[in-house]
């Protein structure tokens, strides 16, 4: 019988009693819900931004004031609405409560409530100078068309020397979910892995299976077939972030655009980072023969996926940072740091083929030492098997 | 026919085989029998190949066994384990494929099986919820399905009760009369010398003693002799193993050259013989001496 067949007969059994469990179907269910709704929440939250920018007025007030505002506010392109207060002491109170974003006082004290806002206060600051000199101009005997030509702004074009992106705060917020979901899925299905290899262990059924096929074949079958379930689960979520992005309206920013690439590098890079702590898990699991044992165990997979995940976010600062740029390249760290830099078009095109490259190789070593160390451990029972015993064991 | 030729066997300073060896014809149940810790269970796990012998062989019908082979033995281990959140129809599938069979083969095999093991009503039961007797059968079910043409059972008989005992004994007899070798293991010895027609007594990693239960009986040179004399347990000189029974008959090994009539004359004089039996010995008689030797 085909080798590769009793893989197959061994992933779909991993995949099938995990993925028809109720726990998870409810889990997978709400998650998707949850996802699905960020869209649109997050269009109500930025119309909410677009609302006019209110400006309080209270006290002795220059005349011609709101024409002044106005006019500087086309100026400096803000959308404002004019309220007035009685008194002072109200102005500031709607400023404190974040009724008014400013207010004018008196003719002479503009209030904000912790920061200054430079372009509020040049608003402000430069509409009262305006009102204020138009009066005395025309105490001077002006005529209201030469104060006008006198007051007008003076035309200018404002320069950027280097095009900004505007997506790219859209950008780094996406790579930064992909980075967690990316941690999650590998956390949470490698420790499946750990924990399926211990119960099969703990339950004596291991035996009966390694009548049939060999540990290798149990162990391969087991990573695919809860990889795949990983699988299912990221591009059904992935799915859902689409959908959820495609209903959130960001006016010129196309969330479903930005987010694509990301999904596909979350995807890629899950299934490399998986392959690499799976059998990692698989190799520790099977050294324990209870599932209490399992939780030291496991320190050590999750020894080398934390400085990855911690390295993935100093890489969203700085990109080109020394330790971001070798980590991104290392099998460990490579599948949460690479993606980071890719999304932030940091990495060079070499550097992202050492990174798969090398991944792939010890993928491949992993298998190797996983298979002979699970082959060597998996019939022991009672305490737990050091590593090395496991390994000299199966040359046995 | 399976060889068993030479398997020795050793962890660190513990010598678990020591050049055990055994054969068993098509068709045939053989009794693998030995004290705890004799080298029963390694011997089967080299069979399937959980345990690689420092040396020696296994064959099958003459030649070597391989994975390939290993998928026409069914085999249940002596620690008992499958999985205990699976439905046990879905899981005897799964384990009879993973032996090779279709799916339809699978299915037919494993519905037959769950029928004949009294189980059709529980197939879509979780294992942990079955009675420890019928997990027992379902364990059993997972060696018989993939239909084997060498069953190798770990104490299949520890835990039942006489009526599953019983219905066990009927299954291993038919499926031998259908051309399938069994051997299993047991401490149950008078099961054994029941249900077997060879035997293989392993201690300290040897096979001491194997062959046709009727030839080793009739070989040994030891004889069984069971007396009682005016009621009471009567010794003749120079028997050993004695042991008094509840009727209060003395049940004792003597040489198989002694003279019947001087033995039967010897007990005349002390009283009535009431009952005087001298026979081949019982496979626990061959048992105990072939481990305490």
């Amino acid at each position: 019988m085909n080798r590769w067949r009793q893989v197959a007969i061994l992933a779909k059994r991993e995949f099938a009693t995990r993925a028809t469990s109720k726990p998870f179907l409810v889990t997978m269910g709400l998650l998707v819900l949850a996802i699905l709704a960020v869209g649109p929440i997050v269009s109500l939250l930025a119309g909410g931004e677009a609302e006019a920018t209110r400006i309080g007025i209270a006290g002795e007030e220059p005349p011609g004031i709101d024409r002044a505002l106005s006019d500087q506010a086309a100026v400096l392109e803000i959308d404002i609405s004019i309220v007035r207060f009685p008194d002072g002491v109200a102005a500031e109170q709607a400023v404190t409560d974040g009724d008014v974003a400013v207010a004018l006082v008196d003719g002479d004290e503009i209030v904000f409530h912790t920061d200054v806002s430079s372009r509020l206060l040049a608003l402000v600051g430069g509409a009262l100078t305006n009102a204020v000199k138009s009066a005395t101009l025309a105490s001077l005997g002006l005529s209201a068309d030469q104060v006008t030509e006198i007051i007008a702004p003076v035309p200018y074009d404002v320069v950027t020397l280097e095009e900004g992106d505007p997506e790219e705060d859209a950008k780094r917020v996406g790579a930064f979910v992909g980075t967690i979901a990316l941690y999650i899925s590998i956390l949470m299905f490698g420790q499946f892995v750990a924990m399926g290899t211990v119960e099969e262990k703990q339950n004596r059924v291991v035996e009966v299976v390694l009548a049939r096929v060999r540990p290798w074949q149990v162990l391969v079958g087991k990573v695919i077939g809860i990889g795949a379930l990983g699988l299912v689960q990221l591009l059904l979520l992935a799915g859902a972030a689409y959908v959820s992005a495609q209903m959130a309206d960001l006016g010129d920013i196309d969330l479903a655009a930005i987010g694509l690439p990301i999904i596909a590098g979350v995807v890629f890079w899950f299934v490399l980072g998986y392959a690499f702590y799976a059998f990692l898990y698989a190799a520790v699991g099977s050294t324990v023969s209870r599932q209490e044992d399992l939780q030291g165990a496991m320190m050590l997979p999750i020894a080398l996926i934390l400085p990855g995940y911690f390295i993935a976010l100093i890489a969203a600062e700085s990109p080109d940072g020394l330790v971001p740029t070798v980590a991104s390249m290392l099998p460990p760290w490579a599948p949460f740091v690479m993606p980071v830099r890719i999304a932030d078009g940091a990495a060079a095109p070499w550097e992202i083929a050492v990174a798969v490259v090398g991944t792939v190789a010890a993928v491949v070593a992993l298998v190797w030492i996983g298979s002979r160390v699970y082959a060597g451990a998996l019939l022991r029972t009672g305490g737990r098997v050091k590593m090395r015993e496991a390994w000299r064991a199966a040359a046995d | 026919m399976l060889q068993l030729v030479d398997l020795k066997k050793r962890y660190g300073d513990v010598v678990a085989l020591d050049g055990a060896g055994f054969t068993v014809e098509r068709g045939r149940i053989l009794g693998f029998l030995g004290p705890n810790g004799a080298g029963k269970t390694t011997a089967m796990r080299v069979v399937f190949g959980l345990v690689r012998p420092d040396s020696g062989s296994v064959s099958w019908n003459g030649g070597a066994v391989g994975p390939e082979e290993r998928l026409r033995f069914g085999y249940m281990p002596e620690e008992r384990g499958l999985y205990p959140k699976m439905k046990i129809r879905d899981q005897l599938i799964h384990f009879s494929r993973l032996s090779g069979l279709s799916r339809q083969e699978a299915t037919e095999a494993v519905d037959h099986w769950l029928g004949a093991l009294g189980l059709a009503d529980r197939g879509s039961a979780k294992l942990e919820d079955l009675s420890h007797g019928n997990q027992q059968r379902v364990q059993l079910a997972t060696a018989l399905a993939p239909n084997p043409e060498l069953l190798i059972l770990d104490e299949p008989f520890a835990g039942l009760d006489p009526l599953g005992v019983a219905s066990l004994t009927g299954t291993l007899r038919n499926l031998a009369s259908g051309g399938v070798t069994i051997v299993f293991s047991s401490h149950q010895l008078d099961l054994v010398e029941d249900v077997c027609e060879d035997v293989a007594i392993i201690n300290e990693g040897r096979v001491v003693l194997s062959g046709s239960l009727d030839d080793i009986r009739n070989r040994s040179s030891k004889r069984r002799l069971t007396i009682d004399v005016d009621g009471q347990p009567w010794v003749p000189p120079g028997a050993d193993a004695t042991v008094v029974d509840a009727q209060g008959r003395s049940h004792c090994i003597v040489d198989g050259d002694a003279p019947i009539g001087d033995l039967l004359a010897a007990a005349g004089a002390v009283g009535t013989v009431n009952t005087f039996m001298f026979e081949p010995p019982r496979l626990t008689d061959l048992f105990r001496e072939a481990v305490e030797s």
